[in-house]
């Protein structure tokens, strides 16, 4: 078990991280320009 | 057992907090839209009987078309029908450029949909149910609005416009 | 290291589920292409008259054979599969699991004849009240009703199991399937009330109308969870098989995955008014409810994929892999079923994306049955999804057969045509739906569309074509594979991976069912109980069925 845990402690996910902040970043810009859309063309009551 | 912890890596509990950070923010933009700005869903208008809703004369689909309700403001009463030929009626409606367009839609056949092209006004049509939304129309032009739910053969024929004139 | 071996006559009954899903995708996809072709102005539809009456019973094959008929075939096999191999135990009642198997075939007989025969033309949304010959439903509840026999066949094991094992950890690959199949019995609930309720009564002519709005919340009680159902096969696959075959690595958190399971259990039903967001008969209050919980079910999807791609970062590490991104190319993508699997999870971020969009409330006003729709869903279940399962049929028809892959080099390069073909495919349709193009409709021939939507028409039928070509390649590589005389030198080994933990250290109350099957349960109760109650009490069957194809 312990030597489980050092092997797991010096594995540091930047690779993921990358690839996730990508992801997100990319999520943002998606979202964000379909909702300008929205907002841009107005209220609906 | 119960002494058992959960293991959780560093790294994927701070991911797990950016996530959850990520999701109130866009819930957070689709309330101020929503409540903020009036960008809303239809909520339920009216049922009707989809077999009288054409031909009743009370029904204000026996006579389809554009009422104007105060200056500038109006409602509009559409009927989509698949029946005989795939269109809505009144085909074609004309209002001035700033008119405000409270669109009330049902159907006396299958489900359809109604998109006003290049506006927030798209939602389903469904026999028993008026659908409504409010828009305005603050640039002149020919907005088309067309089905956008399988109705039969004709679905990919059916549509509209509308003229906002200068 | 030695694996519990999975008796001939159970891989050869699991093979049969991977038969009929894999002749289902073949005819389904013929008519893929076809949609796609018409769009560019390429009309075949002319052509078939003789067979094919219509662009739209063209859709109806395309969309029951591959939504519903591949996955649903594909998934219980490969449930199947994964809970005797992950309990290393036989089924407790394989008779019950084959009455399952074999109601689901008839079922799809009995659907397919009256949608060949242009009777049953209603699309695989079959919305009342569109009226379809009574075959069609007879024949999709029979489906429904098999996988439900099959699902409890699988309990049942489970149940012998955990007798024979009170104090293990229920195995991952099985736990997580036996939550998938789970999950399938309490959603399809809906549809079955809508169609022993109102469909098939209509048909048959025992009642005069329906509900159209009650069907359809009948029909989105199940239609949202449905795409767990295909989802979450292909999570099992990379969570526990993709690491050990990408990069010979483990997998990152055995108890987070089991807790995205949970997750996706409890919240996957209670949602389905975000597809009714622009419907008439509900009231926006509960679509606001069923919003905030779509943006809840995000969240197990987002420790998927930290913990898939942490998985296979580790292994890549170890072989040597360096940089932010320089990792990746360390992945084993010379074996086709990683190729496949890692490019269905690469476009799956964009399904993602576009998914989250068009749950978000108000935001779906821009984008409701547009062409964005099929757009993202082509991402999803037809990527994510059948890209996924044609990546594990790579080693596991092998496996069930016997039979060496043939030509592997192929099969890597399906997965990659797939993968540039539906980019085009995709990307195209998306730019289509929010330039305001709807879905379902031929709009090659459709008297509305602009000249600005013409370069990408052509881009979806240039897509469709590449894809055409990708499917062709798949069902040539099955065919051989199939008939292969070069058998595999000894037993092929099922690549499933360890946990980087010590799985008898995953917490017990990951492992107990019944606080996450009443909470489920209790929240359908919550979010859904009262629309249902008041949809149900104001009832109005008024609507007669129509056939307008």
């Amino acid at each position: 078990m312990a030597k489980k845990d050092k092997e797991e402690d010096e594995f540091r996910p930047t690779g993921t991280i990358a690839v996730l902040t990508v992801f997100v970043i990319t999520l943002i810009a998606i979202w964000a320009t379909i909702y300008a859309i929205l907002v841009q063309r107005g209220g609906t009551l | 057992m119960s002494t058992q912890k959960m293991h959780i890596d560093r790294y994927e509990r701070n991911w797990m907090i950016v996530s959850a950070v990520l999701l109130v923010l866009f819930a957070s933009a689709v309330s101020v839209a929503a409540f903020g700005m009036g960008i809303q869903v239809p909520a339920p208008e009216q049922r009707v009987n989809p077999n009288t809703v054409a031909t009743d004369p009370n029904s204000p689909w026996s006579n389809p078309g554009l009422r104007e309700v105060a200056p500038g403001k109006y409602d509009a009463y559409i009927l989509a029908h698949a029946i005989p030929n795939w269109e809505y009626l009144p085909k074609e409606i004309s209002v001035p450029v700033g008119s405000t367009v409270s669109f009330y839609v049902t159907s006396p056949d299958v489900q359809h949909g109604f998109k006003v092209q290049n506006t927030n006004a798209n939602f389903m049509v469904i026999p028993g149910q008026v659908s409504k939304l409010t828009v305005t129309f603050d640039e002149p032009g020919t907005y088309n609005y067309i089905c956008t739910e399988y109705c039969g053969s004709g679905h990919g024929v059916m549509y509209g416009a509308i003229t906002v004139t200068p | 290291m030695n694996q519990y071996q999975v008796s001939p006559a159970e891989k050869k009954f699991i093979g049969s589920h991977i038969l009929v899903a894999i002749l289902a995708l073949a005819v389904g996809s013929l008519f893929g292409p076809l949609q796609a072709f018409e769009h560019a102005g390429w009309d075949f539809y002319q052509y078939l008259k003789p067979f094919i009456k219509s662009y739209y019973q063209g859709l109806t094959v395309h969309g029951v054979l591959n939504a519903l008929v591949w996955t649903t075939f594909f998934i219980m096999g490969f449930l199947t599969f994964l809970v005797i191999f992950g309990l290393k135990r036989q089924l407790k009642n394989p008779t019950l699991n084959k009455v399952g198997f074999w109601m689901m075939v008839v079922g799809v007989v009995a659907a397919a004849i009256p949608i060949l025969t242009n009777q049953a033309t209603v699309l695989f949304t079959f919305y009342p009240p569109l009226k379809a010959n009574w075959a069609f439903y007879v024949g999709l509840t029979l489906v429904v009703v098999g996988s439900w026999v099959e699902g409890w066949g699988l309990f049942m094991t489970y149940a012998a199991w955990r007798k024979e094992n009170p104090n293990e950890r229920t195995p991952f690959v099985a736990f997580a399937s036996l939550i998938t199949a789970a999950l399938w019995q309490i959603c399809t609930l809906g549809v079955a009330v809508e169609i022993l309720t109102m469909l098939l009564p209509l048909s048959l002519g025992l009642i005069d109308g329906v509900d159209p709005q009650l069907a359809r919340t009948y029909f989105w009680f199940t239609g949202h969870p449905l795409v767990y159902f295909w989802l979450l096969p292909a999570y099992i696959s990379w969570y526990a098989f993709l690491p050990r075959q990408a990069s010979n690595s483990k997998m990152f958190s055995d108890s987070l995955a089991r807790l995205a399971f949970w997750i996706f259990l409890v919240l996957s039903t209670p949602l389905g008014f975000h597809h009714q967001y622009v419907d008439p008969g509900v009231p926006p209050a509960w679509k606001f409810i069923h919003s905030m919980l779509t943006f809840g079910v995000f969240f197990p999807s987002m420790m998927t994929a930290f913990t898939v791609i942490a998985s296979l970062e580790m292994g890549a590490r170890k072989s040597g892999g360096k940089g932010a991104f320089g990792w990746i190319g360390k992945l084993n993508w010379s074996d086709p079923s990683v190729a496949a699997q890692l490019l269905a999870g690469i476009l799956f971020f964009f399904g993602g994306m576009g998914g989250l969009t068009n749950a978000s409330y108000n935001v779906n006003l821009v984008l409701h049955n547009t062409a964005f729709i099929p757009g993202h869903f082509h991402l999803t279940v037809a990527t994510a999804v059948t890209l996924s399962f044609m990546g594990i049929s790579y080693w596991l028809v092998p496996y069930l057969t016997g039979r060496k892959l043939w030509q592997p080099k192929w099969a890597t390069i399906q997965a990659w045509v797939w993968f540039v073909g539906m980019i085009i495919f995709s990307n195209s349709m998306h730019v289509l739906g929010l330039l305001g193009a709807p879905r379902r409709v031929p709009l090659g021939l459709a008297p509305y569309v602009p000249a600005e939507w013409n370069s990408r028409l052509f881009q979806v039928g240039l897509g469709g074509a590449i894809l055409f070509v990708s499917g062709a390649i798949y069902l040539l590589v099955m065919l051989k594979t199939a008939t292969n005389k070069e058998r595999v030198e000894s037993e092929v080994i099922v690549p499933v991976a360890d946990s980087l933990q010590d799985v008898a250290q995953t917490p017990e109350w990951l492992d107990r069912w019944a606080p996450w099957l009443y909470g489920t349960l209790a929240l359908i109760v919550v979010v859904y109980g009262p629309q249902l109650v008041d949809q149900i009490a104001n009832i109005a069957l008024t609507s007669p069925g129509f056939r307008v194809w």
